[in-house]
């Protein structure tokens, strides 16, 4: 591979290499047929992948990608870059508030990025669980402070970000009980108090 | 105990300062190359707190004071909207510009005038052109210039009206601090945007007509017309023009002319903005 014609430092607008032989990562774009540098950092090249990952949910129609093709991508080390929940994305949310349509979340961790600014987002009732959706109650399925596994739906209108836990995995993974302990889930949609032994109906995660 | 109701002197005799004529006088001749630009010094990641900023200062002449720029930039952001504004796909953003109000000999007042307005609005058309806005859906961005001190702080300055001039010089300023604490916040941009300015001017000396690269009003007898462009380098792009003053219509300075001088002119600081930010990823690497 000759990595030896691509600068490793770019700035905004430094070309990295033909598209013929680079596909656009992140913090990179296409112009004029090259791969340019959108971002200031470190370019980096990484080979394509042998064995692609199990199949992820179709949620958007996309070209085929060649998959012989090394992609370019360009990174500042040593800082966290901010990102935006996008659709698919697993993000945590912590429940402020109630409502009895819907419940409004604050996203605060997109994957495995602590986000810096805090995006509001919100859990209607039909998207709680995939069964039984008539029958769902908010009230029975988060408290407000709960720590909430979600997966975006939506980029939403202009307040909120529309996050789904119509999966297994998803639902609430932390929750503390009225009397303020931590609590323990004991089945797919109860909580209990390890301490007064009191229960309370939640949307339970599966642990993982 | 003096009388404490009233602002008393001081008990001793002072005498008032005096401050030496001849500076003032030496608003002398340009001794740069007309297609020299001045050096700056660019530093990014200033301020802590902001996602990203920057801090330009523009040389003085050797030996004299007054014609050197002074600009901070911080970036706040992409961070989420108001919950009043509309939907928007696009990254949405938002320049503010700011004299401090000790950065002209005429003090500025602490709220933006208009002046600075139309600087902020001549920037965010200057930095739209260049950002990459599809890739942050829902977000706003901050960018907000303080200029510290600005051109010709001096007296004479002000007795010849040649700010309206240094303006051009400012945004020039604001453009190329701007982007270069865009690319520190990691914002995606298509291009590093960079700001040059050119100018026809007549020389003391007969009125001869000539065009300069970064041109400082006081240097010159007088400034006919003044153009500020952004532009992309890699691109061959001009994202924002600003022309003022009237040409001559006989001669060879044509309008292209004095466009094609700002260009150059940008290209000039371009290769001092990119040449500064290497450094930093440089330096952050070891």
């Amino acid at each position: 591979m000759a990595t030896d014609s691509i600068p490793t430092l770019a700035i905004p607008g430094t070309v990295l290499g033909p598209t013929s032989k680079y596909a656009p990562g992140p913090g990179t774009h296409i112009y004029g047929g090259n791969v340019v540098s959108s971002l200031l950092g470190n370019v980096s090249v990484t080979a394509p992948a042998k064995a692609p990952g199990p199949a992820k949910r179709l949620n958007k129609i996309t070209a085929p990608t060649a998959e012989e093709l090394s992609t370019i991508s360009v990174a500042r080390r040593g800082r966290k870059r901010e990102v935006l929940p996008d659709v698919g994305n697993i993000v945590l949310a912590r429940v402020v508030r109630l409502m009895p349509k819907q419940a409004i979340v604050v996203i605060q961790q997109v994957g495995s990025t602590v986000l810096q600014t805090e995006w509001q987002g919100v859990i209607r009732v039909q998207d709680v669980r995939a069964t039984e959706q008539d029958k769902v109650k908010i009230h029975e399925s988060f408290k407000p402070g709960d720590i909430v596994r979600a997966q975006v739906i939506s980029l939403g209108d202009q307040a909120n970000y529309y996050l789904s836990t119509a999966a297994n995995e998803l639902g609430v993974i932390m929750a503390t009980s009225d009397a303020g302990n931590d609590m323990v889930p004991i089945s797919w949609k109860e909580f209990r108090d390890p301490e007064t032994g009191v229960s309370e109906p939640r949307k339970v995660a599966k642990p993982s | 105990m003096a009388d404490r109701r009233r602002i008393n002197g001081p008990g001793g005799s002072t005498l008032p300062p005096v401050y030496d004529e001849t500076e003032s006088d030496a608003a002398s001749l340009r001794q740069r190359a007309p297609d020299a630009i001045r050096p700056l010094y660019l530093k990014t990641g200033v301020t802590p707190s902001a996602s990203g900023s920057a801090y330009l200062e523009i040389e003085p002449r050797e030996g004299k004071h007054g014609s050197g720029m002074k600009l901070a930039c911080t970036v706040h952001g992409p961070r989420s909207l108001p919950r009043s504004a509309p939907f928007s796909p696009y990254m949405v953003l938002s320049t503010h510009v700011k004299f401090a109000p000790f950065a002209t000999k005429q003090r500025r007042g602490y709220l933006r005038d208009s002046s600075e307005k139309d600087l902020s609005t001549l920037l965010e058309t200057a930095l739209r052109g260049a950002m990459i806005a599809d890739r942050w859906p829902k977000s706003g961005v901050d960018v907000v210039v303080t200029i510290i001190e600005g051109e010709s702080t001096r007296q004479d300055a002000v007795e010849r009206r040649v700010e309206e001039w240094d303006a051009m010089n400012v945004l020039g300023g604001c453009i190329t601090v701007a982007s270069a604490a865009i690319a520190d916040a990691g914002i995606d941009c298509v291009d590093t945007v960079s700001g040059g300015v050119a100018a026809l001017v007549a020389d003391k000396n007969g009125g001869e007509l000539s065009m300069v690269l970064d041109p400082v009003a006081l240097e010159h007898e007088s400034v006919l017309a003044a153009c500020c462009v952004a532009y992309l380098p890699n691109r061959d792009e001009v994202t924002n023009l600003w022309f003022k003053g009237q040409l001559p219509s006989t001669g060879t300075h044509n309008y292209q002319t004095l466009v094609a001088k700002a260009v150059q002119a940008s290209r000039g600081v371009h290769g001092l903005i990119s040449a500064s930010l290497s450094e930093v990823i440089e330096n952050s690497q070891g």
